[in-house]
């Protein structure tokens, strides 16, 4: 049997225009699921770790928001952060069905119950 | 070595380029056209820039973005963490979109070509000089005011400046097409003309972005921008005399009326793409805001190198009462935050 986490993915954190997500667990380990070849799950634990880094650096003081989303030309990163360790990323195409989902599927993974 | 002419003491400025030939026309052109007041210093290896920045306090660096080994962006990233509060600036033979988006996400503060001429070396000195002059601290103090539509627009044609204005709440999006100071066309829902220019700037809450001018669909606008303002103005008023209480604002196609507007411009700012400020309003600390914008455009930088998602246009935060949204584009950074007001009943 699958995880919650890994359920929670495979479930709900794929439409159409989803190229990739991901979750770092508050142990530092990652769940990552690739849709689309452009996104493979090495690269979505490298943006799990690097926003995990960033994090503070970015907000640092002026900002502690829900989620923040990194638009670039041809798709965005939504970074979903818990305050119990959890980081979600959701990487969809720009202008894509999957734009729509993202503040759905973000309040979802904030209230979602994934144990320890 | 040059001597200073007045009370201050000659700026300190260093060339890092691989090429001697450029690094002896430097210091020929420079040397003149600075009549002493800069002290001109060379290197032609990264190696050789940090030995000289450990013995010599300078107050601006000057990389050339293709060296070898350790090229102009590499170097670039080392001083921002090494000298945090250096002033740089990236010479280029060969200038890209994506070389001077990389150069300014690595912290120079401007990019700009190698001159060839005369006057090609003048217009550079001028903009090196005028870096080295600018404080942020002064440069800012002064422009804090109130800031809304008509401003923008009023400071855009006074510049003759060619822009465009995005206009957007929750319900509509909207463009105002300045070309050289002339207001020419806008848009918004399904009007056009002065109508959707007069229907947009009595928009009564939303956010704005100037962007890139690009050439309108049509040219639905002439007449003098004062007057065309006058005109917008008059037409607010008269909405707002009509309103009636408790009913919806803006109609997304017309712009006229329904919709409730539930979200308040808080704070804007508007930056040159060196995080120079050029417009603020009711922005409570500019200087955090503008390391902000330059702390997001580094970080963006970042995550396209792990994923290539094609040039990075802004980070969106969703916050517990609003959002707040960092654009940094090569030309220009603007930072707006908005707050949710209560839905009318």
């Amino acid at each position: 049997m699958k995880d919650p986490a890994q359920q929670w993915l495979v479930d709900r954190a794929s439409p159409p225009g989803m190229l990739g997500c991901g979750l770092r667990r508050p142990d530092g380990k990652f769940v990552c699921r690739s849709v689309e070849e452009i996104c493979p799950p090495a690269k979505l634990e490298k943006l799990l770790e690097q926003f995990a880094t960033l994090r503070a650096v970015v907000f640092a003081g002026r900002f502690s928001p829900r989620w923040s989303t990194w638009a670039f030309e041809q798709g965005q990163i939504r970074f979903v952060p818990r305050s119990d360790g959890w980081l979600l990323a959701l990487v969809v195409r720009t202008e894509s069905d999957a734009l729509p989902s993202l503040d759905p599927l973000s309040q979802e993974f904030l209230a979602l119950d994934l144990g320890r | 070595m040059a001597s200073a002419t007045n009370n201050q003491p000659p700026r300190q400025v260093l060339f890092v380029d691989d090429e001697p030939d450029f690094l002896l026309l430097v210091k020929e052109n420079f040397g003149v056209l600075s009549a002493g007041h800069w002290c001109l210093h060379g290197a032609s290896t990264a190696d050789a820039a940090l030995e000289l920045l450990k013995q010599q306090k300078l107050d601006l660096v000057v990389v050339d973005v293709n060296m070898p080994l350790l090229d102009g962006i590499q170097f670039l990233n080392l001083l921002a963490k090494r000298f945090p509060d250096l002033k740089k600036v990236t010479l280029t033979a060969f200038a890209s979109e994506e070389k001077r988006s990389a150069c300014l996400a690595a912290g120079a503060e401007l990019f700009i070509e190698k001159p060839h001429s005369d006057e090609g070396f003048k217009s550079v000195y001028a903009m090196l000089d005028d870096l080295m002059n600018w404080v942020p601290q002064q440069g800012f103090q002064g422009m804090l005011r109130r800031v809304g539509l008509q401003d923008v627009i009023q400071m855009e044609c006074l510049g003759r400046n060619s822009s465009v204005l995005e206009i957007y709440n929750e319900h509509v999006l909207g463009r105002i097409y300045i070309e050289d100071g002339n207001i020419i066309h806008a848009a918004g829902g399904e009007l056009t003309g002065e109508r959707a220019l007069q229907r947009l700037l009595a928009l009564p809450g939303g956010s704005f972005e100037l962007v890139p001018f690009e050439a309108p669909p049509e040219n639905s606008i002439s007449g003098p921008w004062e007057f065309l303002l006058m005109e917008a103005a008059r037409v607010r008023d008269e909405i707002a005399a009509q309103k009636i209480p408790g009913e919806p604002e803006v109609d997304p196609k017309t712009l006229a009326a329904p919709t409730t507007v539930s979200v308040r411009v808080m704070e804007t700012l508007i930056c040159s793409g060196t995080g120079k400020p050029l417009y603020d309003a009711e922005c409570t600390n500019v200087e955090s805001r503008v390391t902000l914008l330059k702390t997001v455009a580094q970080h963006a930088a970042q995550l396209a190198q792990i994923l290539p998602l094609g040039n990075f246009d802004r980070l969106e935060m969703q916050l517990a009462d609003g959002r707040a949204i960092a654009q940094t584009r090569p030309d220009r950074l603007v930072f707006v935050s908005v707050t949710n007001l209560p839905a009318s009943p």
